[in-house]
């Protein structure tokens, strides 16, 4: 239902579409407006301490408002409504852990990706070794995320499970309901961090697709994704990208882990 | 059971961020709830007067606009009307507003129908007396009709607040960061504790209902109407 609701809509808000330049536009508001996650940390989450949205992909997007000139102003966002904030233009970009796929860049354009994930699997110690044994388990994913459609589409007998978010599938794999959960590596090993028994549980040294992430621009604003590229090559060049990386899943960090991707690797 | 979670974010799940930003959390749930529990009682006033006093035609009309609200789910309602409208006509209605008003149109389209209801079970007898004693229909309406309908009413309109309250978790859709929805935040940092969190939603909402109950219950004492029943 949420896939066909945000098909019509894009459908019917690009005809509509602004010609204007969005770039323009924003330089003349003052404001950047970017939708990013609430609920998913270390990506976009709520500071307990602030209160405010914080995490990897909200650096990220101060440092675009910062090369713009302008001041970043937060969306919290969902996977459920993140591309129809996009296309209807209550926002000028999509900074939710957005995995580049062609269908979404259908309706929208992506920047070249600021990270690389690959999807992994969080189950009890010794259930699960190696793909093979994904076709014959129930699986829990997260709603409307490219985690549960890949499973779907390359491992089309096992018994996906989808869950709102991160928290309930992970309940379910708790009381049995389902026998392993799929998210970005990143985020399992963030999860089994905080698990009070984690000692019974493993992430499987294994993945089943390489995710890049992007960031998401409205379709045909080629001034605006210049200037988001252009301000992702330079973090990389000058090394703030190693450092707000180094921030989220550095040696000190919750989820510590090895920086293998860097930006202008992949476009 | 880990009860820290729910007392270390208290604050947070209470009033969201305020004062820092817009108020958020049980707060923002109330107002909300408030809000369109008036707009939709008098929504509901309205359209159920003018459903139980107008002719054939407009009767059919309106029982047909009714009919549309009463179909369409509420969320689907608040996410159309929040990334449509703009696009139609041109201007945009701030989050909460759009929320405020889907409920209020839902709920008074439900509620109008029970004002209908009430109107027409006084009978015909009634109606009769009043003109003949040269009152006019809106004074006969006024001042026979509607005093002792609307009392019978109260039951619907008790049953339909609490429903708009629960219904308010629906603004997670557009971003409104009611109750539901800065819980949802807390659940996803603490990651391990949906049970703990969401028992503590549940009892909140159902205090919020209870005290709808007991606040009508009292009004209702006070004015011997007949007791409102529970959602």
């Amino acid at each position: 239902m949420r896939r066909l609701l945000t098909f019509a809509l894009a459908t019917l808000l690009s005809v509509g579409a602004a010609q204007a330049d969005r770039l323009d536009d924003i330089k003349k508001a003052g404001v950047l407006r970017v939708a990013t996650f609430d609920s998913n940390p270390p990506f976009g989450f709520v500071d307990p301490n602030t209160k405010q949205l914080a995490g990897l992909d909200v650096d990220y997007a101060q440092a675009i408002a910062d090369k713009i000139g302008v001041t970043l102003e937060l969306r919290p966002t969902n996977p459920a409504n993140r591309i129809p904030l996009l296309t209807s233009g209550k926002v000028d970009l999509v900074l939710a852990n957005f995995t580049i796929t062609e269908e979404r860049a259908k309706q929208l354009d992506f920047s070249i990706p600021y990270f690389a994930s690959g999807q992994q699997f969080l189950a009890k110690k010794g259930t699960l070794t190696s793909p093979d044994q994904l076709n014959g388990l129930r699986i829990g994913a997260d709603k409307g995320t490219t985690n549960e459609i890949v499973l779907r589409r390359d491992f089309p007998k096992a018994t996906v499970v989808a869950f709102d978010d991160t928290p309930f599938a992970f309940a379910a794999l708790r009381n049995g309901n389902v026998q392993a959960i799929t998210q970005d590596g990143p985020k399992l090993v963030g999860l089994l961090a905080k698990v009070p028994d984690k000692q019974n549980y493993e992430v499987p040294a294994f993945s089943i697709s390489n995710d890049y992430i992007g960031v998401g621009i409205p379709k045909g604003e080629t001034r605006l994704r210049d200037v988001v590229n252009e301000t992702l090559r330079e973090l990389e060049a000058s090394g703030k990208a190693a450092a707000i990386y180094d921030r989220w899943f550095g040696p000190k960090s919750d989820q510590p882990l090895p920086r293998l991707f860097r930006i202008g690797d992949h476009s | 059971m880990n009860v820290s979670v729910i007392t270390d974010n208290l604050g947070y799940l209470l009033a969201g961020a305020w004062p820092d930003a817009p108020v958020g959390g049980l707060m923002l749930t109330m107002i909300l709830s408030v809000a369109s529990g008036l707009a939709s009682a008098l929504l509901g006033l309205v359209l159920g007067i003018a459903l139980a006093m107008s002719g054939d035609r407009t009767r059919r009309a309106l029982t047909l606009g009714l009919g549309l609200f009463r179909a369409v789910p509420i969320v689907m309602l608040i996410f159309w009307s929040y990334f449509l409208l703009p696009v139609l006509f041109g201007f945009a209605i701030p989050e909460t507003g759009t929320v405020v008003t889907a409920l209020s149109l839902v709920g008074g389209a439900y509620l109008s129908y029970a004002v209908a209801a009430g109107i027409e079970s006084i009978g015909r007898g009634q109606w009769e007396a009043g003109l003949a004693l040269g009152f006019g229909r809106w004074q006969v309406l006024r001042v026979i009709i509607l005093p002792r309908a609307l009392p019978a009413m109260a039951p619907s309109f008790v049953n339909q607040w609490t429903v708009l309250i629960k219904d308010t978790a629906l603004a997670y859709v557009i971003g409104v960061p009611e109750l539901s929805f800065v819980a949802t935040q807390v659940n996803n940092r603490a990651m391990v504790y949906p049970a703990e969190i969401f028992l503590f939603v549940g009892a909140v909402y159902g205090c919020l209902c209870l005290l709808v109950d007991w606040l009508a219950a009292l009004v209702a004492r006070q004015r011997s109407l007949p007791r409102a029943g529970r959602a």
